[in-house]
């Protein structure tokens, strides 16, 4: 680029070590070696293997179950289902646990666990599952939230009638006098598809019973979460479940839910005695579901003259699937942060979730954001329209802004969406684009964002939310961070261990970091609404200082200012002492230092172990009305991103061929982390607006679960993506720092569903923007047209 | 997902490969890259009780021209291999492309074009460019050799004329007068997906005439299918746009598509139409591409 942009500029970040370098990753070599374990490549000798008996009919009373041909079969060490286990029901949404282990009545889904079976090995395992007979009497089902809440359909769940799951019913301002002094007010109706997360690490769980504690190794996104839920389920003390995570295979919220994987090796752990291996194949990790809600989303917002948005009426109706899991907190996100994005006071937000007999939906990158964000701003770009405004202007105009709070109760604090915008526009040559490009070619714009960690536990508890603790070797020359915070492939581990080494002014590469194990690790929730840089940040940076504090004290015993012609005489104090990178010294008189290694020794001879600790928790967050606690946080990240396109007007093929994401994220620790997140976002996003749909025949039995034809975009589909960050300052951030993991992918369905209706003039209102939808949108618009003229 | 038991031979020669197609009749089937049988097998949709190994067996592993007969390659060659090759290159870079745009690297590594066209799959991207460009199949079994138009291979989707003790040996893309050739696959992705509608033209032209055109059309019909009466329409006439635009209009109304999680049979029509035009302006202008 050789135009010059101006950045804001508020971090002092060239001050720093460590924090805000593209520092290699630490968990590179076991990478790309391959010497680094997950989950697969574990094995224990006696392990036996098992797999889930799931169910082949979409809504259905079990009748029988016949296991014994399968347990003649040699090598068949135990076949459990529900009259084995405990009947607790179980969830993620306290006030919704509707799932058992095992079926024990009803089967509500094509792929619902009925049972599990663990042999010798993988064959023996998949030969006895073909031999397990099952009778059921067949129920009617319902596969839409149309025909869910239809009069007199089949009731899924006694305790929702009606099948809707979730029903939410919020107003705040006064959206009648909004309506009064609304220059223009339009409707838009469109809807989004069911997706899946796409990680390529089935989920999979290794269990093994010593005495009455159990290992539980499992795919998760959180350690804390797990040994909760299995503490829960099991009737347990929590001391009692020991959870470890071997490296994580990506989670995109896939994994934050209780699988059945974890609930049946526990079980048949127990049952054998010997340690148990339940893995998922591919198409199972569709079945398991809990990916992003497929949405009917009606948007009404009235606006004046110059595009202020006097008032929104926002409605959703979500495609549950059977279960809750996380759906609650999913239908609440879907409304709960719009206005952190636009600033307007009168909004009406109403939601249903519906469950349905498909695989359960729940939480995926951006939570609840993606599919809502895509309608809202494809709605906003036709009311930009219809007042001739551009589109980026009328977002200019309604950006929120720093140091403000929402009507519904959220502290936003750093908050940079306008200025997103502008450098957005500017590196993407946005204005000599937009309406000039060619028929087929289009450019569009989509704004997003998303909190930087939820503002409280998913279930009560006044808990912190991350802990951390570092500990320095005897000798001083080597530290180890524990935390609970698991890194699925982010980088948590690395932005962590940069912040550890910034926090205690020591060596990055002389430190190694403790996760994902409840034994040895220190509290924190896991990977989840992006909290982890900002959270177990904050926790780990306290901990440094800690050390820091300590070493400062011992040092100023050891470090002496020369006699003569130092910068004074006399005893030092911790105070006038600083350290970095491995070395403390004076900060008046740097020539006179000790290394950290040193000093750490002569502390441990005198005190013993030297360690850090640091608690973090964000304090009472949010309003009071109901559902409040969905969309708190103690920081917000903002971005605009912009697609160009370019629409085969013969087969409606899109073709995107350049992106551009500006994000207002705090301070970054790893550039290049930032970017790779940025990079992916682009990636899943476009995929959900272009290709991916999980697709079921009329039966519900799931028709696509493979990457042959559930299609992600290749390398070969990608555009070039322009990846810029505005330098700002978050002050509820350890170093200013906000998330950038979910928010990236918010923005990037609207933008590209943008660019497609500037490239072809025809809103294509459902997802995915298949070929032949548009291919379709064009030929309906022609014939139109064509009877206009007539 | 698992392999079910099998016994797996591995002869030293075609003969021997046909004799033990049909010793064992039925419960046997050959096989050579794996890409398509081994995954049928582990969703049970295909549960021989023996699998004849041909990856082996050199004979069927060349690339050729002979003087006289024309380009010959065998049935074990790889997609990768037939992209590579020299030989196809320099005579008919269309199907080096053709295989090029099959599946995806992993696929076009293992898979041979033999088996690509023994799976007899409606959307298989080898055929409409071999069966453009006029190529024959030598099939052997153990009462001999026969040689058959590729064309009049296919029964119907996964259903070929080979008898159960039959192989494909080779193909040979004869010595002709065409002057253009290409192949058009329409996936839905850039890699790693089946074509929703495949259009292989072959074109023979002077002086801006066409002197002889084929039209085949994959994955619109349960067998690749040559698009006749598109083909004599444009024979002697003078090309031009319109001319390959009123084509695709023809060869669409010639195919007969289903519809299936991938598109329905009303854009496939459609489809056909847009790359026939399309195929025949790339034959016609670009030549071999």
């Amino acid at each position: 680029m050789s135009k010059e942009f101006s950045y804001l500029n508020l971090n002092k970040s060239a001050s720093y070590s460590y924090v805000g370098k593209n520092l290699k990753r630490v968990d590179m070599l076991d990478k790309v070696t391959g010497r680094g374990k997950y989950i697969d490549d574990l094995k224990f000798s006696n392990m036996l293997y098992a797999k889930l008996i799931r169910s082949t009919e979409a809504h259905a009373r079990i009748i029988n179950i016949d296991t014994s041909e399968a347990e003649k079969l040699p090598g068949v060490k135990a076949i459990i289902t529900a009259k084995d286990v405990p009947s607790i029901k179980y969830g993620l949404s306290p006030a919704r646990y509707d799932e058992n282990i095992f079926c024990t009545d009803t089967v509500k889904y094509y792929g619902d666990k009925i049972g599990a079976i663990a042999a010798i090995d993988e064959e023996t395992v998949y030969k006895a599952l073909k031999l397990i007979k099952v009778e059921y009497e067949v129920l009617p089902a319902v596969f839409t939230p149309a025909e869910a809440a239809k009069e007199g359909a089949p009731q899924i769940f006694e305790e929702y009638p009606g099948n809707v799951n979730t029903e939410i019913h919020l107003e705040f301002g006064d959206v009648e006098k909004g309506r009064q002094e609304a220059y223009h007010i339009r409707t838009d109706r469109l809807s989004g598809q069911r997706t899946l997360h796409g990680f390529i690490e089935p989920h999979c769980t290794i269990a093994y019973w010593k005495g009455k504690r159990v290992h539980v190794q499992s795919t998760h996104q959180s350690v804390h979460y797990l040994q909760h839920h299995i503490a829960r389920i099991f009737d347990m003390k929590e001391g009692d479940v020991r959870v470890t995570l071997p490296y994580v295979g990506g989670g995109f919220g896939g994994k934050v839910d209780i699988s059945g994987t974890d609930v049946a090796a526990v079980a048949l752990s127990k049952i054998t005695g010997q340690p148990v291996k339940v893995f998922f194949d591919l198409e199972e990790v569709w079945l398991n579901g809990r990916g992003r809600h497929g949405m009917d989303m009606k948007y009404t917002t009235g606006v004046t003259k110059e595009g202020k948005i006097v008032f929104v009426e926002a409605e959703v109706i979500l495609d549950g699937g059977a279960y809750s899991g996380l759906g609650v907190a999913t239908s609440y996100y879907t409304g709960s942060l719009l206005n952190v994005l636009y600033d307007f006071d009168n909004y009406k937000f109403d939601a249903y979730r519906y469950v349905t007999n498909l695989p359960p939906c729940g939480a995926q990158r951006g939570h609840g954001q993606p599919h809502p964000r895509y309608a809202f701003e494809s709605h906003l770009d036709h009311i930009a329209e219809d007042l001739g405004m551009d589109p980026i202007d009328i977002r200019i105009v309604n950006a929120r802004k720093a140091n403000t709070v929402t009507p519904n109760g959220y502290e936003v604090k750093s908050y940079y969406l306008k200025e997103a915008n502008e450098l957005a526009r500017d590196v993407s040559g946005w204005k000599e684009k937009k309406g000039k490009l060619p028929k087929g070619r289009g450019i569009g714009v989509g704004n997003g964002g998303f909190v930087t960690g939820a503002g409280f536990c998913m279930y009560r508890t006044d808990l912190p939310h991350s802990i951390g603790m570092i500990k320095i070797y005897d000798d001083g020359t080597h530290a180890i961070v524990y935390t609970q915070a698991v890194d699925i492939g982010q980088g948590s581990d690395t932005v962590l261990v940069q912040m550890a080494a910034e926090a205690m002014g020591f060596p990055y590469e002389d430190i190694t970091i403790c996760t994902r194990d409840s034994d040895l690790a220190t509290l924190d929730y896991g990977a989840y609404a992006s909290r982890q840089t900002l959270m177990a940040g904050w926790a780990v940076k306290r901990a440094g200082e800690d050390i820091k504090k300590k070493i400062l004290i011992q040092a100023a015993e050891m470090l002496k200012v020369k006699e003569d012609g130092g910068y004074r005489s006399g005893k030092l104090m911790p105070e006038e002492l600083d350290c970095k990178e491995g070395y403390v010294f004076v900060k008046q008189e740097p020539a006179v230092n000790i290394s950290f290694a040193e000093v750490a020794r002569a502390y441990f001879v005198k005190h013993g172990v030297l360690v850090g600790r640091g608690y973090y928790h964000p304090g009472k967050l949010g309003g009071s009305h109901k559902g409040a606690a969905v969309g708190t946080s103690p920081a917000y990240s903002s971005a605009t991103q912009i697609a160009e396109v370019e629409v085969d007007m013969e087969t409606g093929e899109t073709k995107v061929v350049g992106t551009w994401d500006v994000h207002d994220s705090g301070c970054v620790v790893n550039p290049q982390l930032l970017h790779g997140q940025v990079h992916g976002a682009f990636s899943m996003g476009i995929g959900e607006t272009i290709w991916e749909k999980v697709v079921f025949d009329e039966k519900g039995k799931l028709l696509n679960g493979n990457f042959a034809e559930y299609r992600m975009p290749t390398a070969l589909d990608m555009p070039h993506v322009e990846s810029l960050v505005l330098d700002t300052f978050e002050p509820n951030g350890p170093w200013g720092v906000k998330e950038v993991g979910e928010g990236a992918t918010t923005p990037t369905l609207g933008c590209v569903a943008n660019a497609v209706y500037d490239a072809i003039g025809v809103r294509v209102t459902d997802l995915p923007l298949t070929p032949e939808s548009i291919w379709r949108g064009i030929k309906e618009a022609e014939k139109a047209k064509e009877k206009e003229g007539k | 997902m698992y392999l079910p038991d099998f016994e797996y031979f591995s002869p030293d020669s075609v003969e021997e490969a046909c004799q033990l197609l049909s010793k064992y009749g039925s419960k046997a089937k050959a096989i050579a890259g794996g890409t398509d049988v081994l995954v049928k097998m582990k969703s049970d949709l295909l549960a021989p009780e023996v699998l004849i190994g041909l990856g082996q067996l050199s004979p069927l592993k060349k690339i050729e021209y002979v003087p006289g007969k024309g380009v010959v390659i065998g049935s074990g060659v790889t997609h990768n291999e037939v992209r590579d090759s020299k030989v196809i290159q320099e005579k008919y870079m269309s199907v080096s492309q053709a295989a090029h745009h099959m599946a995806n690297n992993q696929v076009r590594n293992r898979g041979t074009i033999g088996g690509n066209i023994s799976n007899a799959v409606p959307s298989a991207d080898m055929p409409p460019i071999l069966i453009s460009l006029g190529a024959t199949a030598t099939i052997v079994g153990t009462k001999g050799e026969r040689t058959l138009p590729l064309e009049d291979v296919f029964a119907g989707p996964n259903v070929t004329v080979l008898e159960q003790d039959e192989i494909i040996t080779e193909f040979v893309i004869p010595d002709g007068n065409f002057t253009g050739s290409t192949y058009m696959k329409f996936g839905l992705r850039a890699s790693g997906a089946l074509a929703v509608v495949g259009v292989a033209a072959a074109v023979q032209v002077e002086d801006g005439v066409i002197k002889d055109a084929r039209i085949v059309l994959g994955a619109v019909s349960p067998t690749p299918v040559r698009a006749k009466k598109a083909e004599s329409f444009l024979k002697d006439k003078q090309a031009s746009e319109e001319l390959f635009a009123e084509a695709g209009v023809i060869a669409s109304g010639e195919c007969k598509p289903i519809s299936d999680i991938r598109a329905s049979a009303e854009y496939r029509k459609d489809m056909v139409r847009v790359f026939t035009k399309r195929a025949l302006d790339a034959a016609v202008n670009k030549g071999h591409v």
